[in-house]
């Protein structure tokens, strides 16, 4: 999983954002972007303009509904209810992702000038595209689950269903995940 | 030795150490003794392992410059005040203090929001809006043929109000904001937690749940909700029609919520969906309607389970099964009872494909 620091949300903080202090939103908004975009670019297959209009949107919404937070629920549980919302919304509202184009690795990776980060681009790739292709109840549990450490209880709460059904979408997606990437991550990690 | 059930569906909770000590326990005898569950798992732990591959990417400081930029616009709609008039304001701030406390008094939260005139002579009690007015709890809000408005619902979205409605504020408070609809149409855009927005009509209540929709009811208490992102509950006395962006759901005066359907379901499907809901539609109607489902449409067929004769269950649970394979801890038994349990691990599962 991704190593994170700081990533506790302190009360203080919310209470700031909830009483419209705008530095305090910002430290907020620094403590999870990232997550938040590499969610949304992952999930889009790459697609720059989709990852930022989820992001932006998330943020806009915090912004604006964090005075009703009322602190019964988990912050992180209630952004990444967000996030998912937002990310199979949007999807719905593109119809089908089975034909998004297949953005360039380079674009969201980096350039690939010696041999061995062409070769970690390659895989990279792969994965990407890999991810790109689950179904997307189980694309959006697998990345929450990468991007940030959310127990599974949180994950439930946050993907509107059970504890069992997270386990059971992670279980086949990663699954997935490993037989279409067969050969690829094994001799990766040797 | 004995094994457990193949724990396939739990095989990554027990990597990341999620499962309770007992479940834990069966899962590791059961490795223990069964390859292709070992094998299984070693495709589980590859899977994530994969992920590893995908690092953080940084997000656009253009994204941070369009939120400052949203945020500088809504600000903008706000009275702004210098600093020489700070000292002025205080002191008025006590004299209105004063007045707010009385006015709290007959007023159950003091808040009133802002109305913009979009055209023609929006209505607020008897005062017709020339721009921008004020719409407190306890007052009306009505459009002619030629007039709309908007609402700023607080904080947390806005309500456009169309020509010929008739509104009226019911709870203006951070808690609550609440509307009665008597007749007309509203579209409603609500950026907040859920179940802080609702709109009463002779058929029920919309429930906000995160959304972007359309409600209008006529003076019949005929109606129709259409919700075009996030989701909405509608519910009257028992019943409650969940509607997801995409689908809409027929109201009637003492009926209710109907059962909703996406837009683009067939005709005869929709056709037969009122027929059934408000016009003792029979077997014809049900036939119809589960012949005409697609997948997605499992929204419907969801609904309908609890809304047919017990002994037309079986078909509704028959069709969804044929639709899309039923999940772990689903059983036609306790769906066919209406358990709430197995209906919501149901709906949770289908809701995928809605």
């Amino acid at each position: 999983m991704v190593p994170l620091s700081d990533r506790e949300i302190s009360a203080e903080i919310i209470e700031s954002c909830r009483l419209g202090d705008r530095d305090a939103f910002r430290a907020l908004y620094d403590l999870y972007k990232d997550r938040v975009y590499s969610i949304s670019l992952y999930f889009f297959h790459g697609d720059q303009a989709a990852a930022s209009d989820v992001t932006q949107q998330v943020f806009l919404k915090l912004m604006t509904g964090i005075g009703q937070f009322r602190g019964d629920a988990e912050f992180s549980t209630w952004l990444y209810r967000m996030v998912a919302n937002a990310c199979t919304d949007a999807a719905r509202r593109r119809k089908s992702d089975a034909v998004l184009p297949d953005h360039p690795v380079e674009a969201i990776a980096g350039p690939a000038s010696q041999e061995e980060d062409y070769a970690r681009a390659q895989i990279a790739r792969s994965v990407r595209a890999a991810v790109a292709a689950l179904p997307p109840k189980f694309r959006i549990a697998v990345l929450l689950r990468y991007f940030d450490e959310l127990s599974y209880e949180q994950m439930a709460k946050a993907l509107h269903c059970s504890m069992g059904t997270v386990a059971s979408r992670l279980s086949r997606g990663h699954k997935i995940l490993a037989e279409r990437l067969t050969g690829l991550v094994r001799s990766s990690a040797e | 030795m004995m094994l457990t059930r193949h724990p396939s569906p739990r095989l990554a909770a027990y990597i990341d150490r999620q499962l309770p000590a007992r479940k834990a326990r069966q899962t590791e005898i059961h490795l223990a003794n069964c390859a292709h569950c070992r094998a299984e798992c070693e495709q589980v732990r590859l899977g994530m392992a994969a992920l590893e591959h995908l690092p953080v990417i940084e997000a656009p400081a253009e994204i941070w410059a369009s939120i400052e930029r949203a945020s500088q616009e809504r600000r903008a709609r706000q009275p702004v005040m210098s600093g020489r008039w700070r000292l002025a304001f205080a002191a008025l701030l006590i004299l209105a203090l004063v007045g707010a406390v009385y006015w709290a008094v007959g007023n159950r939260s003091g808040i009133r929001w802002e109305v913009v005139r979009l055209a023609g002579s929006p209505v607020v009690g008897s005062q017709r809006i020339q721009a921008a007015g004020r719409i407190g709890a306890g007052e009306w809000i009505e459009t002619d043929s030629a007039s709309r408005a908007t609402v700023r619902i607080g904080e947390i979205g806005s309500v456009e109000v169309e020509p010929n409605t008739r509104v009226r504020v019911a709870v203006a408070c951070p808690a609550e904001h609440r509307l009665a609809l008597a007749r007309g149409e509203i579209h409603a855009k609500i950026s907040a937690p859920p179940r802080l927005f609702f709109v009463d009509t002779s058929a029920g209540t919309a429930v906000d749940l995160g959304c972007e929709y359309a409600l209008k009811v006529d003076a019949d208490g005929y109606g129709r909700l259409q919700v075009t992102r996030g989701w909405v509950s509608f519910q009257w006395r028992d019943l409650e029609s969940l509607v997801p962006a995409g689908a809409s759901c027929w109201t009637r005066a003492q009926a209710g919520p109907g059962i909703p359907y996406f837009d683009d379901a067939l005709e005869s499907v929709k056709q037969a969906l009122v027929r059934f809901s408000f016009e003792k539609g029979g077997d014809d109607d049900l036939s119809i309607i589960l012949a005409g489902s697609r997948v997605r449409d499992t929204l419907t067929l969801w609904h309908l389970l609890s809304r047919v004769p017990g002994a037309d269950r079986g078909l509704v649970f028959d069709r969804i099964a044929a639709l899309t394979p039923v999940p772990a801890g689903v059983s036609r038994e306790q769906a066919l009872k209406l358990d709430p349990e197995t209906l919501k691990l149901w709906k949770e599962e289908l809701a995928w494909t809605w």
